[in-house]
């Protein structure tokens, strides 16, 4: 790990470059349908950048699993069924100025797509695609990276982590890849490195007053727990609609359909599912494991903070708040996780639990 | 709100109802309260930051909502409308639910901010408001504000589509809907979506296709639409919950305004009132039937 | 129906249409058409159903989907619906379509209502020839067929 400077001008024309070369450069702009959101998307220059301005509504899952996606095509011929997989090989893409919690999202998501099947096409992407975060600087109060054990300087994921510094940025240059992309534009840092040190604690600081770092036992707790009461009132105010589950960096989960538009030919194609949706676990024999709202929040939770745990030893969220912020129905998981923490808590020390205010 | 914490604890406290649903405050401003301790009925509050449209918890499909009892439901005079529209499709009976109705003067657009009620800040679907005071409810409760200001940004949107080429209209929502994720969030925050199936997860045959391409999403958001033509109450909840904020409002109003030319009927708070796509004149217009 | 496009035998393109016409009224009155030998151009593909308002309108946006260029809908006249209000209730519903259509960029004169009775045949050698024609000037609707988001 090394750090050195990158002026404005040296990142302009390092974006030029990797446009001109049909790579695909991916950062945070301005919302077309509200100037005042930002959302990753493909740029062309430096200028349509808007860096370091407030949290993205969405994260940098689509880049990598695509909202649907083609796996292969088939057509039914006289000699059987001809079957097309299509390319695992992805073209390259640099992703510019994402936060901190989205680039180690992927590393987090990595483990189950790698786990008991390989899943070419993420890693495909993966292996394209180089990652040059910025120092979250525009934190609120949904979110909480530092409780999941990240921060808003957290290299994890990253290939190269930027952090503004006078006429530019400190490189903090994390792996090969971001060796390869920046070794052309970045110089050698001379005392930058100090100042950015304290832009980088002060981040650190916002952040840890909106949640405290989840304990490991949570994960033993939320286990052993499954049955508790709480979960049939935690989550009345949720309408099941899955839309945390879309903005969600971590959450992966797909269906599998064919289409087709004839008899004979089709594809077969993935697309995002969430376990929020009533008929996630409907069985084809008309049962479903999971009938009511609370049961089906109460996966969510299970999932992320133990049961991922417990198999891969990393909490399936990133404390990115995305899911507050989307939430129609006023869920609001920084404070969940607080009231379920201190229930623990209290439980474990003997002590009367407050009422909840959930 | 004194008058609605009184009413909500005294319901409670008698047995009436077992679950209060109201407004409440929440880190990011106000969210929906369920309220089943009468002690707890201090924190319902009622101001102009309470968008939501509640209506959609006494959807029979929220089981978890439905298990804890009769409901007392909070409703401004939007809501109420909804409430109307579930009874009149038989989807709660009106004993079963008592409806604490508040007058009203408008929300705000964006009701995690705490901002003035003017043109730029209020709702798009409070100007020109007739139901203020709410006329479905067991209790009326509040004083009655001034009317809320006209925040023309809606229709204003949806005249410039209308002066757009076909051929334009068709690229603006192929591109809206490019973004749909097919996550169905419009549907499940929407009070009038009640349908244990939903006519998109229908496999056999499968008229939609599930996937998010363009074309699926456009045959999915056009047929929700026109599922909900005459019975849409314009809370919009289905363009508050869509993660990739795309402007179903403009669809739903188009298709009220629609309704409203044509049949004479807007959605409205008496459930005896038949919905319009249920019933016919004689005399309906055929001009564009050859 | 696949999403070929078609030629005729002159070697340009050839419109589909795809009619869903009700079973007692406008069958009938294109059975007559057949019957009284009236020249009607050969793109329009007939789809028999109980009555006009068993006509869902995922069936007309299918239809698109799948290769058709236009869509007729046709019933009985209001009145004399075989089971009396059935085109009542699809005339509301088609109004509300033809709108929501038109607003949402489909050219409007791709799709066509009319109520034909079982002794208009000439009406439907009019509807099938005017529909046939107006369709070939709008041309193919190959941009919704194209929006299946796969590279063949």
């Amino acid at each position: 790990m090394t750090h050195r400077f990158l002026s404005h001008a040296s990142l302009t024309a390092l974006v030029a470059e990797l446009v001109a070369a049909k790579t695909r450069v991916i950062a945070p702009v301005r919302a077309q349908d509200d100037p005042e959101q930002v959302d990753y998307r493909p740029i062309q220059k430096l200028e349509d950048v808007a860096l370091g301005v407030r949290l993205t509504r969405g994260s940098l899952k689509e880049f990598f699993l695509p909202p649907t996606e083609v796996l292969l095509y088939y057509k039914q011929t006289k000699e059987g069924v001809d079957i097309r997989e299509v390319p695992t090989e992805a073209p390259p893409q640099v992703i510019l100025g994402s936060t901190p919690c989205d680039a180690a999202a992927l590393e987090v998501v990595d483990k189950v797509m790698g786990w008991d099947y390989r899943d070419e096409l993420w890693f495909g992407r993966r292996a394209a695609s180089t990652i040059v975060s910025l120092l979250c600087t525009a934190m609120d109060s949904t979110c909480f990276c530092t409780a999941t054990g990240l921060s808003p300087d957290s290299f994890r994921g990253s290939d190269a982590l930027l952090v503004p510094v006078e006429d530019g940025y400190l490189a903090h240059v994390i792996t090969p890849k971001g060796e390869a992309l920046l070794q052309k534009y970045a110089e050698a840092d001379e005392c930058m490195k100090a100042s950015a040190e304290v832009a980088q604690g002060e981040a650190r600081q916002k952040v840890e007053k909106n949640l405290a770092a989840i304990p490991p036992e949570f994960s033993a707790w939320l286990a052993a727990n499954f049955d508790n009461p709480i979960w049939k009132t935690i989550a009345l105010r949720c309408h099941g609609c899955g839309a945390c589950a879309g903005v969600c960096p971590t959450c992966h989960c797909f269906d599998i359909v064919d289409e087709h538009d004839t008899a004979d030919e089709g594809v077969r194609r993935r697309n995002w599912d969430s376990c929020q949706t009533s008929k996630f676990t409907l069985h084809a024999s008309g049962h479903n494991p999971r009938q009511s709202q609370s049961e089906r929040f109460r996966q969510r939770i299970q999932h992320k903070f133990s049961i991922y745990p417990s198999r891969f030893a990393e909490i399936l969220c990133t404390g990115c708040g995305r899911c507050t912020r989307a939430c129609p129905g006023g869920m609001d998981l920084p404070k969940l996780l607080d009231e379920l923490m201190t229930l623990a808590k209290s439980e474990a020390t003997g002590s009367e639990p407050k009422g909840s205010s959930l | 709100m004194k008058e609605l914490q009184d009413l909500a604890r005294k319901l409670l406290d008698e047995g009436t109802v077992k679950v209060v649903i109201g407004y409440e405050e929440g880190a990011r401003g106000v969210r929906p309260a369920f309220i089943t301790d009468a002690k707890q009925a201090g924190k319902l509050i009622f101001d102009k930051r309470c968008v939501q449209n509640l209506a959609a918890y006494l959807n029979p499909r929220r089981k978890q909502v439905a298990q804890l009892g009769t409901p007392a439901v909070v409703v401004k005079g939007c809501d109420a409308r909804a409430v109307a529209g579930l009874i009149r499709e038989k989807q709660i009976e009106r004993d079963k639910v008592v409806i604490i109705a508040v007058r009203c003067g408008g929300v705000l657009e964006n009701s995690e901010t705490d901002s003035e009620l003017t043109s730029e800040t209020v709702s798009v679907r409070c100007g020109g408001c007739d139901v203020r005071e709410p006329k479905l409810h067991d209790y009326l409760l509040g004083e009655l504000p001034p009317a809320p200001p006209v925040n023309n940004r809606r229709v204003e949107q949806i005249a410039a589509l209308e002066k757009l080429s076909t051929a334009e209209r068709w690229n603006f929502w192929t591109e809206q809907l490019s973004r749909c994720i097919r996550c169905h969030a419009c549907r499940e925050a929407c009070p009038m979506c009640f349908c244990v199936q939903c006519t998109a997860e229908k496999t056999q045959p499968q008229w939609i296709d599930p996937s998010a391409t363009p074309r699926a999403n456009r045959a999915w958001q056009t047929m929700r639409v026109l599922h909900q033509a005459g019975r849409c109450v314009d809370c919009l909840e289905c363009e508050r919950a869509c993660p990739e904020h795309i402007p179903l409002g403009l669809l739903a109003r188009y298709v009220a305004d629609s309704v409203e030319r044509r049949f004479d009927y807007k959605a409205c708070e008496d459930p005896a009132v038949a919905a319009p796509m249920g019933a016919y004149k004689t005399d309906d217009d055929e001009e564009f039937i050859r | 129906m696949s999403d070929e496009v078609e030629h005729g035998s002159d070697g340009a393109w050839s419109p589909k249409v795809v009619a869903f016409v009700c079973n007692w009224c406008t069958y009938t009155g294109a059975d007559l058409a057949g019957t009284s030998r009236l020249q009607m151009a050969p793109n329009v593909r007939v789809i028999r159903l109980t009555c006009s308002s068993r006509v869902n309108p995922l069936f007309i946006i299918k239809a698109f989907e799948r290769g058709a260029d236009g869509v007729v809908v046709s019933g009985c006249h209001t009145g004399d619906c075989h089971y009396s209000t059935g085109n009542y209730y699809a005339r509301r519903r088609f109004a509300i379509l033809h709108d929501l259509l038109e607003f949402m960029g489909v050219e409007t004169n791709r799709v066509t209502f009319s109520w034909v009775s079982a002794s208009e045949g000439n009406k439907w050698q009019e509807v099938v020839n005017e529909t046939t024609a107006r369709i070939k000037e709008l041309g193919p609707f190959r941009t919704l067929q194209g929006q299946k988001g796969v590279e063949l």
